[in-house]
């Protein structure tokens, strides 16, 4: 039933291209397009900047949630973490990160890990702030019957804050996924070094609509499948936590 | 509690909240007087500040902004006028939301930002190209948000309204637009913070004006400490559009509120 009116798009997107209502090399039919993917990924000169951008995108955000879990965790448990961090959290979220992108290459220099440092800072605030939430959240009563327990806070941390956030920790990751993508690709559109933001500057330049379009595409399924990627570890891991019940 | 000691109150927190933030920008002033944080990795606050006073004083921000602004209001603006429109549309029309889902379902999962190469080659590198981008960048949010609200309006209002005779164009002012407020509102505070991010991103990428380009112009040749003057003028400008907006929806939905 969906797949109709989107197969009905894809046609007249063909057929107004092919008529010529459109220059075809400004903006090629769709099946030209997937050709050129086919080619691309085919050939393997799709791997490489794939490869560039998937690896950045995942260590920046593998950083940010070992860093940011933590973090957000304390802050939602600890008085003194929450009136520090909340503050410096709220303050720069609003910036746009991409801001940085100059700073960073001062920093960290103009390859990979200026890089994956900002896509590791844009990437701390979704889960920062939905760990600091979801910590925030918990109910009073698992903490003190734990504590009359004598449970100390380390096991505390890890065993009771920790999973009753995980819910919320595991929207913020979703939100990240989109986000480092998003960032992975914008560095290298600014300042090269391969990868598929790279590959599209380069179409760009030399007028490559094709490829453009093909980098395009692959840039919004390395997306997708991280996102699903996400939802499938979260249903695997939250199956027991009621948010999660119905989906 | 009586109006003195509120304001009291609100004032300590406030001071409790930006406490930190200055303890902060102190500390990095101290690490750079002291040495300890070469200039050459982040230029002393006081640096910063003297070259914001600059950027101030010649008019360089004050264009800029004016730059910046025009093209993100632009494409922010045409955005919130045809997404609630069609949001609306589509939830209320079936053949609207038939042909419109699909395109909405193949645009969603691309980064908006990286769209920039493929208009520049449609329409230029100017500011029609930049101004395209940001529009449809904030569509997508402001569209879905309406129509989610549009779709869920309580079927008890729209009857008791038809069944005394509304007429279609009233209900849709009276009934249904009221109705998706909240819902909308959310999408549009997205919308603003999307339209800053794919703002600067298509001034790095092409541009002769604009914050961004100031940003990426100063840090090119090492002068941080205008550049760092620049990106904390774009924080605060940022953070005091998102409080502005969150303060007049607060005006204008106090009957919401109310109502629930």
């Amino acid at each position: 039933m969906r797949v109709v009116p989107l197969g009905l798009v894809l046609l007249a997107w063909e057929l107004v291209t092919r008529i010529g209502w459109v220059n075809p090399y400004v903006f090629p039919p769709i099946s030209e397009i997937f050709i050129r993917w086919f080619t691309l990924v085919a050939n393997g000169s799709m791997f490489a900047p794939l490869l560039d951008t998937l690896w950045r995108a995942l260590l920046g955000l593998g950083l940010a949630i070992l860093i940011g879990v933590p973090l957000g965790l304390l802050m939602g448990r600890v008085r003194w973490a929450e009136w520090f961090f909340e503050p410096l959290f709220s303050f720069a979220f609003p910036l746009p990160k991409i801001a940085l992108i100059p700073l960073y290459v001062n920093w960290f220099g103009l390859f990979s890990m200026s890089k994956v440092m900002l896509i590791f800072t844009d990437c701390l605030f979704p889960i920062v702030l939905f760990a600091y939430h979801g910590a925030r959240g918990i109910g009073q009563a698992h903490v003190w019957s734990a504590q009359a327990r004598g449970t100390g806070p380390l096991r505390m941390f890890w065993r009771v804050v920790l999973p009753l956030s995980l819910a919320s920790i595991y929207d913020g990751v979703q939100v990240a996924v989109v986000v480092a993508v998003l960032v992975a690709v914008v560095t290298e559109m600014v300042s090269g070094g391969g990868g598929l933001g790279t590959m599209m500057i380069r179409a760009y330049r030399y007028g490559d609509v094709r490829t453009a379009f093909a980098a395009l595409v692959t840039i919004s399924l390395v997306g997708l499948v991280l996102y699903h990627a996400a939802q499938a570890v979260r249903t695997r891991l939250l199956f027991w936590h009621v948010s999660d019940s119905q989906t | 509690m009586s109006g003195g000691s509120l304001l009291a109150w609100r004032t300590m927190h406030g001071v409790s909240r930006l406490l930190p933030i200055v303890l902060v920008l102190l500390t990095w002033q101290a690490a750079s007087m002291t040495g300890w944080l070469p200039a050459s990795w982040l230029p002393p606050l006081t640096a910063v500040a003297m070259a914001l006073g600059g950027l101030v004083v010649s008019g360089e921000l004050a264009t800029n902004t004016i730059a910046s602004l025009s093209r993100a209001g632009a494409g922010f603006g045409v955005a919130v006028v045809i997404g609630v429109t069609l949001g609306i549309l589509m939830a209320r029309i079936r053949f609207v939301q038939l042909a419109v889902e699909p395109i909405l379902v193949m645009i969603y999962p691309v980064p908006k930002p990286a769209l920039i190469p493929l208009f520049m080659i449609w329409l230029g590198i100017g500011n029609f190209s930049k101004i395209t981008v940001i529009a449809l960048a904030c569509l997508l949010p402001i569209v879905v948000a309406t129509f989610n609200g549009a779709r869920s309006v309580d079927a008890m209002l729209l009857w008791s309204a038809q069944a005394r005779g509304t007429s279609e164009r009233n209900l849709l002012w009276r009934v249904i637009l009221p109705a998706a407020l909240p819902q909308i509102a959310t999408g549009v505070r997205t919308a603003i913070a999307i339209a800053i991010i794919v703002l600067v991103s298509s001034e790095f990428i092409s541009s002769d004006s604009g914050l961004g380009y100031l940003i990426f112009s100063y840090g090119g040749v090492g002068a941080d400490d205008a550049m760092l003057a620049v990106v904390l003028y774009l924080a605060l400008l940022g953070y005091a559009f998102d409080r502005l907006y969150v303060n007049a929806l607060r005006r204008v939905m106090a009957w919401h509120a109310f109502a629930h």
